[in-house]
């Protein structure tokens, strides 16, 4: 009297079965039942675990086919039997088994996905879409003033997980982005923004993460000829930096070798690029190769430079006044309190 | 106001809801299973229709059980009787036992019926379980059911050292029929002078042949074991005695005047079932008498629906207060 699906496979497979799938379905739904009953009946009635995962709403469902509650955080298997919650849109609903679907495994998967939608729907709106909502939450989560209970809450509402790390990322513009670490459904920044990202970290200590990324994305460069150097700066690989970062504000003098780069930069278009290659790259030819110059090319510009600079950038610690003048540069030009807010090119 | 043993005069009543996810269960169930049995359907039940019968191996449960039939003397002048006794597979020395009726309406089961949950819960907690083969209504009407089941409880008190069980942690159980033959036994054992029990676990309990209730009312053609079915198996059990003013309490519990001197008992029941006020009555007067009860009622519950619909949260609930009340009973 106990196997629900047992009843159900035992049943004339074309009529029996889906009739009483239906009937399941629409008798939940009449009752209001929640979300975990659903997929429970979806589990039950194939005989086999089922999951749901809206990763815009944050919902994450698992049942066994004895019916317990029981999430893991294991990823999705793309050869289970699965159904969209929207037409096109990504797979929501498992059936922990490989295909070819049955008729009864198909019905349950249609009538159960249509159920958590109209549950979905009533329970919790529509899916956030409008970047502004997103943002809004965004801002919660990145606020360690607001209270854990609310960041919580704006975790959930951007689909992230509790127990998966995640990141905060500072975009050029001031935009903030969240990432689970691994990165799951929160979409890649589209281009190619100049940004800091700061450290994984577990969600209610995302305030560190983002004020790290801060910091980082004042060392990024635009990658231009006026202003070279990386696009993307990772807070965990800063080292020391984090500390110059920290020494330079919006009232900070440059010092000389900062000047001198500014000199540089005003005394031939290439010297700048150039002068970040040899900084940044393992030897003056593979810096050679980077800038497209013929070597004694490079060693022609490099005498000039180091004549406009006022120090020789051959030795190892030459190259390190010229990374620590480069660096302090990119800091002066995205001063602290404006580094979120500005996209000032450097 | 209306008290349970004072229902209104009114044929509309509305019933309690049933359980969202019973409710869906139930709509896949229903051909299956009716509402309301009836005498005629008696014989073809009995026939072993519906309930199927676990095999030895199923008892094992891998390994975990060892099982052994023994057959035993019987009431004073009836036949003999015999019990399913499931050891936990390598323990020795006494441990605790749950003296298991089956359920059945009093016309039917079998004392293997049910007992794969049983041996569930007795594996999570390490009891042994003795199941008692009693004579069935309407051939063997009241008290050979009863007398069965108390022959075979005294027994294994008897023979407790015989079969590893600590004869001072014996509980009696059942559901339905099965409870209310517990409830009875315990009544017995208490008048008697019989084997000390340690509880009572009395799941969805047949208590009241008056079958007069305001749930039983409210239920009538409704769910599972309906006023009609209710009917059928004390008619079964009492003949023309039901409901008239000298039935035993050993055939119906809830006609027991004195309700103390009880062991501790576990009682529960769903919202939406014939037995609903019954059950809620016995614990009350339990508690009247100075005695210990738990009473849990589920709400939206039918009759056996953590048996028929085990994977629904509130069947998981259910079995998970049963577990709780025995490990708390048992390691005190």
């Amino acid at each position: 009297m106990k196997e629900l699906a047992g009843r159900l496979t035992a049943l004339d497979p074309d009529a029996g079965a889906a009739v009483r799938v239906i009937a399941y379905f629409d008798r939940l739904l009449e009752t209001r039942a929640g979300l975990e009953a659903l997929v429970r009946g979806a589990a039950v009635l194939a005989g086999c675990p089922a999951r749901l995962a809206d990763e815009k709403r944050g919902v994450h469902v698992r049942v066994d086919a004895d019916g317990r509650r029981a999430d893991d955080e294991e990823p999705a298997d793309p050869a289970w039997l699965s159904a969209p919650l929207t037409p096109d849109g990504p797979p929501a609903l498992w059936l922990e088994r490989e295909g070819p679907a049955g008729v009864v495994d198909a019905m349950v998967l249609e009538r159960a996905v249509a159920s958590i939608r109209a549950v979905l729907d009533r329970t919790r709106g529509s899916a956030p879409v409008d970047a502004a909502g997103d943002q809004a939450f965004v801002e919660v989560l990145l606020d360690a003033s607001a209270s854990e209970t609310a960041r919580l809450h704006a975790a959930r509402r951007l689909g992230l997980r509790p127990g998966v790390p995640a990141r905060a990322v500072a975009l050029a513009g001031g935009q903030a982005l969240i990432q689970s670490v691994p990165p799951s459904g929160a979409a890649p920044p589209p281009g190619d923004p100049r940004a800091g990202v700061g450290p994984a970290v577990r969600l209610l200590d995302l305030p560190a993460s983002w004020s790290a990324a801060l910091v980082a994305l004042r060392l990024t460069a635009e990658g231009t000829e006026q202003d070279p150097g990386p696009r993307l700066v990772r807070a965990d690989q800063m080292g020391g930096l984090a500390v110059l970062a920290a020494a330079i504000g919006p009232g900070s003098d440059p010092i000389p070798d900062v000047h001198a780069l500014d000199r540089a930069a005003a005394a031939a278009p290439w010297m700048l690029a150039m002068l970040d290659a040899v900084a940044s790259q393992s030897s003056l030819r593979t810096a050679a190769t980077a800038l497209h110059l013929h070597h004694s090319t490079l060693q022609d510009r490099l005498a000039h430079a180091e004549q406009v600079l006022g120090w020789s950038v051959h030795g190892p610690q030459g190259r390190l006044r010229l990374q620590l003048a480069l660096a302090l540069r990119r800091l002066h030009h995205h001063a602290p309190a404006a580094a979120a807010v500005s996209d000032r090119p450097g | 106001m209306t008290t349970p043993s004072s229902p209104p005069h009114d044929d509309r009543l509305s019933p309690p809801p049933f359980d969202p996810e019973l409710a869906a269960a139930l709509a896949i169930m229903a051909e299956s299973i009716p509402s309301s049995l009836l005498p005629e359907m008696i014989p073809a039940l009995q026939g072993g229709a519906v309930l199927m019968r676990p095999s030895d191996d199923d008892l094992r449960r891998g390994g975990a059980f060892e099982i052994e039939e023994r057959t035993m003397p019987g009431p004073e002048g009836a036949p003999a009787i015999s019990l399913l006794i499931c050891r936990p597979a390598g323990v020795t020395g006494p441990i605790p036992a749950l003296y298991n009726i089956h359920g059945g309406g009093m016309v039917m089961g079998d004392n293997r019926t049910g007992i794969e949950g049983i041996l569930e819960m007795a594996q999570e907690l390490g009891l042994a379980v003795v199941s008692v083969e009693y004579r069935l209504a309407p051939e063997h009407p009241h008290p050979a059911p009863v007398e069965d089941c108390y022959a075979g409880l005294v027994w294994t008190a008897e023979h407790a050292e015989e079969i590893g069980v600590d004869r001072d942690r014996i509980v009696v159980g059942g559901g339905s029929a099965g409870g209310g033959l517990s409830a009875a036994v315990a009544l017995l054992a208490r008048d008697r002078g019989g084997p000390s029990l340690a509880g009572q676990l009395l799941a969805c309990p047949m208590l009241d042949d008056r079958n007069d209730t305001v749930s039983s009312l409210q239920m009538a053609g409704l769910g599972v074991w309906d006023r009609t079915s209710n009917d059928t198996g004390w008619t079964a059990l009492l003949g023309e005695r039901r409901g008239g003013p000298d039935v035993s309490p050993y055939a119906a519990p809830a006609r027991a005047e004195d309700l103390s001197g009880l062991p501790p008992a576990f009682i529960d029941v769903g919202s939406a079932e014939t037995f609903r006020d019954e059950d809620v009555a016995y614990a009350t007067r339990i508690w009247q008498a100075g005695g210990q009860a738990e009473l849990h009622v589920w709400p939206g519950g039918f009759h056996g629906f953590d048996i028929m619909v085990p994977q629904a949260a509130i069947s998981q609930a259910a079995r998970a207060a049963r577990i709780d009340w025995l490990r708390r009973l048992l390691t005190r």
